[in-house]
């Protein structure tokens, strides 16, 4: 069996010329999958850590009813017992730190406009523990929770761009209470901000916990966000907050951030469609030019083969001579590509290219390559498959070459 | 002696137009006619005629690389005509050794390689190969040129290795298909002579055509062919034609 693996191995390179157009396909093929497939990555990761740490968190504690409220009436559906969820949550291994937050809806005017906001009220002291992306000012300073202090505000620059507003200013929020009354509170801009995606910033509106229990006249938070060291320990902590949420007077559900990120979702089910897409063409461009450099490769050898089969070599190791062949061609061909790839990717990554900003976006993308053992992987087998079986057609015709005339053949 | 060739009034006809829904009796070309032929254990043969006398085929059908027309042929005693092909893999890998026209060696293989392969394909283990491929490229004279590639070696040198190669599995029958065709006179001379040595000294059968009148002088028995057909079987000092 070595010994036919070396003839195998060395026909590969009987053809030098040949081969390397072979291997440069088969590589550049490998290259490609890797540098889309290495930024997609990068993409997924971005849009991953960027959606978490912009709020979302890597885990979050609702009640049961939570999905099932009445979109008015936010806090009828409110968690009682917060104080204490998110005490025992705390002590919890991996948790940087927990966030009570009332997610809520209304209207906001200054006097002469009224507007949609989609307001969050928050603990800032809380928010900070969670370690998150630090809020992007276009002007102001963050919320602070001075007790007695005035009502403050952060708004989307969408939103004070529409109420032409600035810091300093004054809003009025108008929202429905928990026993259906229209309550509103004033508040005095403190700082205007810019998300990134136009479409929040024109209805973001944060406000502090305690201004936001007034104003819905309840105690309760929507939820609990919590802040975890690192975004794949999510599992873990998930498993092992779970039981704690058991037993208590509400029930309580605990929800990874990847159910709850439906934008990553889509992004990502779109893309990875788009990649699975870029394979096929990838494994069909291989399987096509791979048949034919073989069925060339097979024609150009009859007389060699019909002397292997004279002297009794079993036609099985004709076939199994050219799937050997074959894929050692794909070892080969995606070893030059794994390198290439890489070495592409670190090229693009100290390049600083930028990408124009995503549609909603409002910032330029930056474009880098992650290196991905499972993409390398899963791209080198892609190869290997096709070129193995680009060689079936040649093998078999091979095999069942007539002696006679292979022979003869000139 | 042992009879190791019985070809009993073989023919064998060829189809002019590849396609077989197309063929009408008269659209065949007939390569062999009616050959008998009968070969004992040790001879040394040759078979001789003009290009397109029957030769190749006739070797051909010997060597169980192609099936008659009509008749049969035994080898070693064994009916190829009702053999299924990997039966006739096995007896070709077994009994009979090939030397070819274009000395035919696996160019990615060195001399050594080359001689070695029908021991690989028959599983032997590997240090009686190595055994048997010095033993066998000792015979030829070239173990100093054993770990040389064919297209380093000269014409006679490469197929001195065709030789080593159809001898190193002991076949019962070494079928030669014009092996001095691609040689000057000196190197044919040479291989048909070292043949011959071979012939005598391991007691193997050799079957081998040409169309030089001048090695003829070299053999014991010459079967000649012309239009398919055995013309003349003569022993030296005898005649069975």
């Amino acid at each position: 069996m070595a010994k036919f693996l070396l003839l195998a191995f060395r026909n590969v390179f009987r053809n030098r010329r040949r081969t390397m157009m072979t291997l440069f396909m088969v590589g550049g093929g490998v290259a490609g999958l890797l540098l889309v497939g290495g930024f997609f990555s990068f993409m997924f990761w971005g849009l991953r850590e960027h959606t978490i740490n912009s709020g979302l968190g890597h885990l979050q504690i609702f009640t049961a009813d939570h999905f099932n409220r009445d979109e008015v009436r936010v806090l009828d559906t409110g968690i009682d017992s917060w104080r204490q969820v998110a005490a025992s949550v705390k002590t919890g291994g991996h948790v940087r730190g927990v966030a009570p937050r009332i997610e809520f809806y209304g209207m906001v005017s200054n006097g002469d406009k009224s507007s949609v906001f989609m307001g969050t009220a928050v603990d800032p002291a809380a928010e900070a523990s969670l370690g998150f992306f630090p809020t992007r000012f276009e002007s102001g300073r963050d919320l602070n929770n001075k007790p007695g202090g005035e009502v403050e505000a952060l708004i989307g620059n969408g939103l004070a761009k529409s109420m032409n507003v600035k810091v300093g200013d004054g809003l009025t929020l108008l929202a429905m209470t928990s026993d259906g009354a229209l309550n509103g509170v004033d508040v005095q801009i403190v700082g205007i901000v810019n998300n990134g995606i136009a479409e929040i910033d024109a209805r973001y509106l944060r406000i502090t916990l305690a201004s936001a229990q007034r104003l819905l006249q309840s105690d309760r938070v929507t939820n609990l966000v919590v802040g975890l060291d690192k975004t794949e320990n999510t599992d873990l902590v998930a498993a092992e907050l779970a039981p704690r949420l058991h037993g208590l007077p509400q029930q309580l559900v605990l929800k990874k951030w990847i159910d709850l990120a439906t934008y990553y979702k889509q992004v990502r089910s779109l893309f990875s469609t788009i990649f699975v897409f870029l394979g096929v063409i990838v494994f069909f461009m291989v399987l096509m030019s791979s048949v034919n450099t073989l069925l060339m490769t097979m024609f150009e050898r009859t007389r060699e083969i019909g002397t292997m089969l004279a002297m009794g070599t079993p036609r099985a190791w004709i076939v199994a001579l050219f799937m050997f062949e074959a894929t050692i061609i794909g070892v080969l061909g995606a070893i030059v590509g794994v390198v290439a790839g890489n070495l592409l990717g670190v090229l693009v990554n100290h390049s600083g290219l930028h990408l124009p900003p995503p549609p909603g976006f409002t910032e330029p993308m930056n474009f880098r390559v992650l290196h991905v053992p499972s993409l390398m992987i899963g791209a080198s087998l892609l190869v290997i498959a096709s070129l193995a079986l680009a060689s079936i057609l040649p093998a078999i015709r091979a095999s069942r070459l007539q002696i006679a005339e292979a022979l003869s053949h000139v | 002696m042992d009879e190791i060739v019985n070809v009993e009034a073989v023919s064998r006809s060829f189809p002019l137009d590849t396609n077989p829904a197309h063929h009408p009796a008269h659209s065949f070309v007939s390569a062999l006619s009616h050959a008998t032929l009968r070969v004992t254990a040790g001879e040394f043969l040759a078979i001789s005629g003009p290009s397109g006398s029957g030769k190749t085929t006739l070797l051909n059908l010997i060597g169980c690389i192609d099936q008659p027309t009509t008749g049969r042929i035994l080898v070693d005693g064994v009916d190829t005509s009702t053999l299924k092909p990997s039966s006739m893999s096995s007896l070709r890998r077994e009994k009979i050794g090939f030397v070819f026209q274009t000395f035919n060696l696996i160019p990615v293989f060195t001399a050594a390689e080359n001689v070695e392969y029908p021991l690989l394909i028959q599983d032997v283990s590997s240090s009686e190969r190595r055994q048997r491929v010095a033993d066998a490229l000792d015979s030829v004279g070239l173990s100093a040129r054993a770990n040389q590639r064919p297209d380093l070696l000269s014409g006679g040198e490469r197929q001195r290795v065709a030789v080593a190669r159809a001898i190193v599995h002991r076949p019962a029958l070494v079928l030669a298909d014009e092996p001095t065709a691609n040689l000057d006179t000196h190197n044919a001379t040479q291989l048909i002579d070292l043949m011959h040595g071979l012939n005598r000294r391991l007691g193997l059968t050799f079957i081998f055509s040409t169309h030089d009148a001048r090695l003829l002088d070299h053999t014991e028995r010459i079967v000649r062919l012309c239009d398919g057909e055995v013309i003349s079987d003569l022993l030296k000092g005898d005649s069975r034609g």
